[in-house]
């Protein structure tokens, strides 16, 4: 016992005093932070100014285009007019984004339309640096009022740039709807108020019967916490990999098999990369909690209509914690074989990697199983060893499981790695002595019954 | 003197390799036994039997010296042939973990590091890492790592190979001060010469099995003092050409006899003396090279070199 002590101290203190530890700890928060912020945030702002031909062939969708100038703000001072002002705010017809500029051409006159718009297509294939460079030609035709048949075009050159088009689009159509209501005798005053589309609230329903807002956040905790489950057991069981690895190619591993049991030396290092992670845990519990409170605080002092505490819910620190030690320790034994059968680092990465691949299958079809977290694929994969614990972890986050499921998924995954460590230890008492050639599989398979 | 340890006729077989075919011998308390055999004869394999790292496939190894199962084995310090140290890890910090899992309580390791470390004169690497050590220095932080717990037994593979000369007498040095504070040692070696210099009691080992065994003397005295040392001036060329002489091997102005059953040495000094200018004539017992040929047989060594 005091033998598995030690070996787990110095595993312990020599992967914590690491740089690559301390840096991954106090970053990688962060890191998942950005890396889910910075595409969203790139999608909002778009990619830079865009300036975009609209050329009418009906000549009467110049306003439906124009920015129209910025409506003073009302002071509001009660509830009742805040809640006024913000169904003002909804009934707004679609705008113009500030980085899109538009020129208008009214085409009502010319005879040949696609005549007509040849030069504006001819200016979106220009040079970059052209003074006159368009971005999109959108092409509204005569009978775009009339007729319900017509097409609409949009030109560009990557012809990817679905949000443009969506914007123009939805400029467009509510303008000619807007027309055709006219056209057939009802009051535009009231055409605005008539075409509303009303928002839907997603709330989230739980067994208890208690309802939850804004499940568009849980989405993203469900990424950014799984993300956190996987990463470090990856990580760290490469990191034990290439300990073992080393301890063979240092030939260090002779003198410690002469003073401890094989298993003592395996469970001393599994435990002590678990403790590795255990404080790394500890340690961004403690970072997403201050950051919770700060912004919580923040929140408040805002008003904001969301109440955070509802997504980062202490159960789920609960399941974090569990599931977070149930993958860690799958990958580690898993990784610890691989160490122990292999005789270069090299060599080592390129067995793990199709085992790995295969191990991460939970992560591949994260997005599938968010969104449905009920789908009995996604509770296969969430009640499988292996698979289990970072699944069933991202269901919980988003969902709420029936509790047979956590049980069944912790039940399965504890004896999954009791029987990986057990098989582990059986191929690390031969498999760490034995340099020279990779055992093939019928040889591992009579290690671990020799053993 | 009492015995130690006993190696109770330990087989192993790797796959189709007899590496050790009941290998049968005791270490008594207090000597340096050298565990002698040419690369390949199975040393390192019983020595791993007997250090707990595999287990015989029939025998037994057994500590003479007090009960207690398998715990006998943080009884041994044991230095591998294959060596290596955590490369990232502070001398001191080494050191205290492999006390530790040899069972010894850090608090009480302490004070023996620094006793060592004054020893080897290593002192000022105390808290160096083990990748900035030259190689010497590190092999002896590992020799250092062996002998940390106060072992009973200490059991070295081929303690001397990549030493520089200056090491090797330093080595030497250190297993003759260790038997006189009353340390056993096993030593395996293949260099004959060396063991001649350190070891009380030889066991030969080939092709997994033990093929001689005692004290040096007895095994030499076993032998005779058939073999002729001389030193001389001249062209000795004839002196393997005569009839007293069964081996010759005439390097120079030396040459190594082995004198023919029953032949006197006194009739070649004769037939030197018109011929030769003699400087030294010594007759003694044969090197543990010579015996080992002797008893193995050169014909099997040979046929051994050429299938290799």
């Amino acid at each position: 016992m005091n033998k598995m002590f030690a070996v787990m101290k110095r595993e312990y203190l020599q992967a914590v005093r690491k740089k690559s530890f301390i840096i991954m700890t106090l970053l990688l928060p962060f890191l998942m932070a950005a890396l889910l912020a910075v595409p969203g945030l790139i999608m909002a702002k778009g990619m830079g100014k865009k300036r975009i031909a609209v050329l009418d062939g009906t000549g009467r969708l110049e306003s439906a285009f124009a920015r129209p100038n910025e409506p003073p703000k009302e002071e509001q001072t009660d509830a009742a007019g805040a809640a006024r002002n913000a169904v003002m705010q909804r009934n707004r017809p679609p705008q113009l984004p500030s980085q899109m500029t538009v020129e208008y051409v009214n085409q009502s006159q010319s005879a040949n339309f696609d005549e007509a718009a040849k030069p504006y297509l001819k200016r979106l294939t220009a040079r970059d640096d052209a003074a006159d460079k368009l971005e999109g030609v959108f092409l509204i035709p005569k009978t775009a009022v009339a007729d319900a048949e017509t097409r609409m075009s949009y030109y560009s050159r990557s012809a990817t740039d679905f949000m443009t088009q969506e914007r123009l689009t939805r400029m467009a159509n509510r303008s000619l709807h807007r027309m055709r209501l006219a056209a057939n005798g009802i009051d535009p005053a009231v055409v605005d108020t008539l075409l509303q589309d009303l928002p839907v609230e997603a709330v989230q329903l739980s067994r208890s019967g208690e309802r939850k807002k804004g499940g568009e956040l849980n989405f993203a905790m469900a990424f950014l916490f799984g993300a956190m489950l996987i990463l470090p057991s990856l990580v760290y069981g490469q990191e034990t990999m290439r300990g073992i690895v080393q301890e063979k190619t240092d030939r260090v591993v002779e003198v410690l098999v002469s003073s401890v049991s094989p298993m003592q030396l395996l469970t001393g290092k599994i435990v002590g990369v678990a403790a590795v992670g255990l404080t790394q845990i500890v340690v961004w519990v403690t970072m997403v909690g201050l950051i919770g409170a700060f912004a919580g605080t923040t929140l408040a002092m805002a008003d904001a209509p969301i109440n955070l505490s509802q997504f980062i819910r202490p159960i789920i620190g609960f399941y974090f914690f569990v599931f977070y030690i149930l993958a860690y320790l799958t990958y580690v034994c898993v990784y610890a074989i691989g160490g122990a059968i292999c005789n270069s680092e090299k060599e080592a990465q390129q067995f793990m990697m199709p085992i790995m691949m295969l191990m991460m299958a939970p992560w591949f079809l994260m997005m599938p199983i968010v969104m449905n977290p009920e789908a009995p694929f996604a509770i296969g994969f969430s009640l499988a060893p292996v698979f289990g614990p970072i699944t069933m972890f991202v269901r919980a986050t988003v969902t709420d499981p029936p509790l047979w499921h956590f049980l069944v998924s912790i039940g399965l995954s504890i004896l999954t790695i009791l029987a990986f460590f057990w098989v582990t230890a059986k191929i690390f008492r031969i498999g760490i002595l034995s340099y020279g050639k990779r055992p093939t599989i019928p040889e591992l398979m009579r290690w671990v019954r020799v053993a | 003197m009492a015995e130690i340890l006993a190696v109770r006729d330990v087989r192993k077989t790797f796959g189709a390799v007899r590496a050790v075919d009941g290998v049968s011998f005791t270490v008594r308390s207090g000597t340096i036994t050298g565990l002698l055999g040419r690369n390949g004869a199975g040393k390192t394999t019983t020595i791993r039997m007997i250090t707990g790292i595999f287990m015989p496939d029939s025998g037994s190894i057994e500590w003479l010296a007090g009960s207690g199962g398998n715990a006998f084995r943080d009884r041994i310090g044991y230095l591998p042939e294959e060596r290596g140290l955590y490369k990232q890890m502070k001398v001191v910090e080494l050191l205290l973990f492999l006390a530790e899992i040899k069972g010894c309580r850090p608090q009480d390791t302490r004070k023996k590091i620094d006793h060592w470390l004054e020893r080897f004169e290593l002192m000022d690497k105390r808290e160096s890492k083990i990748e900035e050590l030259s190689k010497g220095n590190a092999q002896k932080v590992q020799l250092i790592g062996t002998l940390l717990h106060d072992p009973d037994l200490i059991i070295l593979d081929e303690p001397q190979s990549g030493l520089d000369p200056v090491n090797m007498v330093l080595v030497r040095n250190l297993l003759h001060d260790l038997r006189k504070e009353g340390k056993t040692i096993l030593l395996s070696t293949h260099m004959m010469a060396e063991a001649e210099k350190m070891a009380d009691e030889i066991i030969l080992i080939h092709r997994g099995q033990v093929v001689l065994e005692g004290t040096l003397d007895q095994v030499r005295g076993s032998f005779g003092r058939n073999t002729l040392h001389i030193d001389f001036e001249g062209d000795g060329a004839f002196l393997a050409q005569l009839p007293q002489v069964r081996k010759a091997s005439i390097l120079g102005t030396s040459a190594e006899l082995s004198l023919a059953e029953g032949a006197d040495a006194q009739e070649v000094l004769q037939a030197s003396v018109p011929r030769l200018r003699i400087r030294r004539f010594e007759l003694m017992s044969p090197s543990l090279e010579e015996i080992f040929i002797a008893k193995v047989g050169a014909e099997t060594l040979a046929a051994e070199v050429v299938t290799r």
